[in-house]
């Protein structure tokens, strides 16, 4: 029997498929369908604008300060503060908006708020990114070996991650510190230099181990798919397994994690600069905030300052890392 | 002594170290009214007073207290009378706790006045002053109700010789050094100790005391705890536990460095103590207490029966603002912080005086969160108060503000310059360094206010963070890297009674362990040893001429401020007094709850 013809024209249409009507229907890689529902979540618009404000705040601190008419440099208190209740002359909280230092001064010392903050905000912001970038290389680099080669290499670090979970991260950086500034204490420019960073390696050496393990994770369940086992076959090299079968299926909780990692290392540096024990000899956020706390009741903005820019830069961090996790994640719909 | 206080970096010293401080004596040079509200104003002595003491007008008995000493102020982690030398321990331990051969007490007119405690009178000395003897009061008891002997008085004196198991106590300052075989007697509780000490004896109630040099204080050294009684049988480590009282208090609980609570003693006899009292029920105290919590506690209505020791300078302020002045009274100290530039490396006069009009004093305080003229104060605040070596209200004390010739110290660039250019020196030329406290903001601000002030007055300037610890632990080791960087140090003294002999020798001798300027001329060596071995009645006035010659020939030390504390003060509180005679504590025998 044979069916009409034209039934058939209709089921099967003739003729090459349109150029528009292919785009649509092109395959898009997941790196791509998350940034367009990222795009498309309010939420992490609003955010990634609040961050990308912060981080040209930071790299622009001093192009910043030098247009607002501020600086962090000394000046003699008395030209600022009065010496009778150590408040400024000037401007909060005794009397109205300072056009010159439009977050006021410092009680005690009349240092200009406002450049401190920049200069605490570039502080936050350059100490969390070279750390989560560091501590994900380092944490994707074991993930990938321990996950792919298995064996005493996965051992071996394996339990270099369990170990450094469980050494408390606080008293590593307690005990650190002192050290550093007692061998370096006669060279106050390599000291400022070696604290800053010294407190880089504290927060990588104690925040590699997340990614480790999550990236080891992956790696174990992706090397038994058929396009690893078949570049195994035909003789592809181990480096090169790695870096291209294997790490462009691991972008999405590399950015995950780094994206949630950022906060973290803001709010640490800030904890750990309120103990006294984190940068030094720069501004910082934990900083302005021990030096605040007493003055609460007399002068509330000096302390909210500091407090607002670590609050409303960790919330955006945390809530832009939120989405970009909701965006990899093929199971979420919204 | 040392002082369980936090002093504020910025000012060049952090921790008082000696500080068992007493009144002035007899003719006070006075004329520093409004920085000693609570007055160092002159007490003497009085070897008559008997017990009980003076009633107080309008204290009514009974009541609890609770004193809140703010951190980092942790109290005492030992009672024991032989190792009790700070300021906080000692204020408690001396009026309520531990008797000792005599005492202080206020003599009514403000001043505080030595008086015969356990002993009779005030000791009698021999004319060289080389031997000492004191009589035993009858009736003194144990809160146990066992008589206190002789024996136990010799046997505490002795313990004080252990400077090993007691190493923060007085003993090897004062025992040590002044008693015949002093060197040489390591304690009762020492391996071989011989079982009869020369330098202390026993003669039926009587106790006799025998130098190796003259010691013409020794009276006032007996105000110490550790010139008191102590059971024969107390153990050497773990007596500072749980002391025996012979005072009008008792402990109920004591948890070292947290908590002491202290209800009274049945078995003290008011009419044997001319200077203790019994008003209050019950004391509790707490030590390294949040100062911003203690501080809010003591200005409200839950805390009126409460004492703070130490108030921050934003509550304070806050209190004035709110019309609370009575409750936040400012109670100095017999203080002194300095600046020493090091006396081999700053050779030169000219400097170490450039150097006083170089020191921008007022906005380094303000810098380092101290109220220039209120918790901090020097001829820059109150010309009255100079810018002496000794703290004011020291006997035979006269006012100096400067070298002679000059204009008087204040921050001034010019005179600094032109000093500096007397001494051979351009603008910028001459290099000082320091090292500062870099662990608190505050210490951080004073070390930048005090590095633009020198900077503007024509020095070159380094300084140092350090946040290792103490600024002590460079300043008094000769052999740290740092020590070897800078040249200007620091110290801050408190004297132990108010006699210069504790205040001059510690600063400006050779060798002296808190000399950290390393000051050394043999001329003012010699003159301290001649004027110790002076009749007691002369050495005041000497001591005032010796200060005013180091201070314009040689001005070894910058003085950066004396010390005052800010108290808080409940307010159902009644008679509460700045008690200088331990340097500068609360009166715990005076208060009363209204």
């Amino acid at each position: 029997m044979t069916l009409p013809v034209a039934e058939l024209s209709t089921e099967n249409p003739i003729g090459p498929v349109g150029e528009g009507e292919r785009k649509k229907i092109a395959g898009r890689s997941p790196t791509r369908i998350a940034i367009d529902r990222l795009r498309k979540d309010p939420i992490a618009v609003v955010c990634f604008a609040f961050v990308l404000l912060f981080v040209i705040i930071a790299v622009f601190a001093g192009t910043i300060c030098d247009l607002l008419g501020v600086s962090t440099e000394t000046v003699r208190a008395s030209t600022r503060i009065d010496l009778v209740t150590l408040m400024p002359l000037k401007g909060p909280p005794n009397h109205g908006f300072d056009p010159e230092h439009p977050f006021g001064v410092a009680p005690g010392s009349g240092t200009d708020n406002l450049a401190v903050w920049i200069e605490g905000c570039r502080t936050s912001m350059y100490l969390a990114s070279v750390s989560a970038i560091l501590s994900t290389i380092i944490g994707v680099t074991l993930g990938l070996l321990a996950g792919f080669l298995g064996g005493i290499f996965d051992t071996v670090i394996s339990f270099m991650t369990d170990l450094f979970l469980c050494f408390p991260f606080l008293l590593a950086a307690l005990a650190v510190a002192p050290i550093i500034n007692e061998r370096f204490a006669t060279d106050t420019a390599k000291l400022k230099f070696v604290s800053f960073y010294a407190l880089v390696a504290i927060l990588v050496f104690f925040g590699w181990m997340g990614v480790a393990r999550l990236v080891r994770g992956e790696v174990l369940s992706l090397r038994e798919r058929e396009f690893v086992k078949a570049a195994r076959v035909i003789g592809v090299p181990t480096h090169r397994i790695l870096i291209r079968e294997m790490l462009p299926n691991l972008i999405a909780p590399i950015v995950v994690s780094f994206s949630l990692g950022l906060p973290a290392y803001v709010s640490a540096e800030a904890g750990l600069s309120f103990l006294g024990i984190g940068v030094f000899g720069r501004e910082s956020w934990g900083r302005s905030i021990a030096a605040a706390t007493k003055y609460w009741e007399e002068y509330p903005l000096f302390l909210l300052e500091p407090v607002i820019g670590i609050a409303v830069l960790v919330v955006a961090l945390n809530l832009l890392g939120d989405a970009i996790r909701d965006a990899f994640d093929p199971k979420t719909r919204r | 002594m040392k002082r369980n206080k936090a002093l504020f970096a910025g000012v060049s010293a952090m921790t008082l170290v000696l500080g068992l401080a007493a009144c002035g004596g007899s003719d006070d040079e006075g004329g520093n009214d409004s920085f000693n509200e609570g007055g160092t104003a002159a007490g003497g002595k009085n070897a008559s007073a008997v017990g009980p003491a003076p009633a107080l007008e309008g204290a009514k008995p009974g009541g609890e207290m609770t004193v809140l000493a703010p951190d980092p102020d942790d109290g005492p982690t030992s009672l024991d009378p032989a190792g009790l030398w700070s300021v906080t321990d000692n204020g408690i331990a001396q009026d309520l706790l531990f008797r000792s051969l005599t005492t202080f007490r206020q003599n009514g007119k403000g001043g505080y006045e030595l008086v015969p405690d356990l002993a009779t009178d005030l000791g009698t000395p021999s004319e060289d002053f080389k031997t000492w003897t004191f009589t035993l009061k009858d009736g003194i008891k144990w809160e146990n109700g066992k008589p206190v002997t002789a024996e136990e008085v010799a046997f505490g004196i002795k313990r004080s010789f252990d400077g090993d198991t007691f190493a923060t106590g007085p003993g090897t300052s004062y025992s040590k050094p002044f008693f015949e075989g002093g060197e040489d007697y390591n304690g009762p509780y020492a391996k071989g100790a011989p079982a009869d000490f020369p330098g202390v004896e026993v003669d039926g109630n009587k106790i006799v005391l025998h130098m190796a040099k003259p010691f013409p204080e020794m009276d006032f050294y007996s105000i110490f705890p550790a010139i008191g009684p102590v059971p024969l049988d107390a153990p050497a480590a773990d007596y500072g536990l749980k002391p025996l009282s012979t005072g009008p208090y008792k402990i109920e609980k004591y948890t070292p460095n947290q908590e002491l609570v202290l209800v009274k003693n049945e078995n003290w006899d008011a009419k044997t103590d001319p200077a203790r009292r019994q008003l209050l029920d019950k004391y509790t105290f707490k030590f390294g207490v949040d100062p911003t919590v203690a501080g809010k506690t003591v200005l409200s209505d839950s805390g009126k029966n409460t004492v703070v020791t130490a108030l921050e300078s934003p509550t304070y302020s806050q209190a004035r603002k709110d019309g609370k002045e009575a409750q936040t009274p400012i109670g100095p100290q017999p203080c002194t912080s300095f600046v020493m530039p090091n006396y081999t490396k700053v050779k030169e006069l000219e400097v170490r005086q450039a150097l006083a009009y170089a020191y921008d004093y007022e906005n380094v305080w303000a810098a380092g969160g101290e109220i220039p003229g209120v918790t901090r104060a020097n001829g820059v605040s109150n010309p009255d108060l100079g810018f002496n070596l000794l703290p004011p209200g020291m006997v035979g004390r006269k006012v100096w503000n400067g070298p002679e010739g000059q204009p008087a110290i204040t921050f001034d660039p010019a005179e600094s310059k032109k000093l500096l250019k007397e001494a051979g020196y351009e603008p910028g030329q001459y290099e000082v360094s320091f090292v500062y406290d870099a662990t608190t903001p505050q210490g951080e601000a004073a070390a930048e206010q005090r590095k633009n002030g020198y900077e503007e007055s024509g020095f070159k300037v380094k300084m140092y963070p350090y946040t290792a610890g103490s600024l002590y632990d460079v300043w008094t080791n000769p052999d740290s890297k740092l020590y070897k960087k800078i040249n200007l140090l620091g110290t801050a003294w408190c004297q132990d009674w108010p006699s210069s002999a504790t205040f001059l020798p510690p600063i400006v001798k050779t060798g002296a362990a808190y000399n950290t300027g390393a000051f050394s001329e043999k001329a003012i060596d010699d003159q301290m040893d001649a004027i110790s071995a002076m009749p007691q009645d002369e050495q005041a006035a000497a001591w005032g001429e010796l200060e005013q010659k180091v201070m314009n020939e040689y001005q070894p030390v910058i003085n950066t401020g004396f010390y005052n504390t800010i108290y808080g003060v409940g307010s159902s509180v009644a008679g509460f007094n700045n008690d200088i005679s331990v340097g500068g504590a609360p009166d715990y025998r005076t208060m009363s709850i209204k």
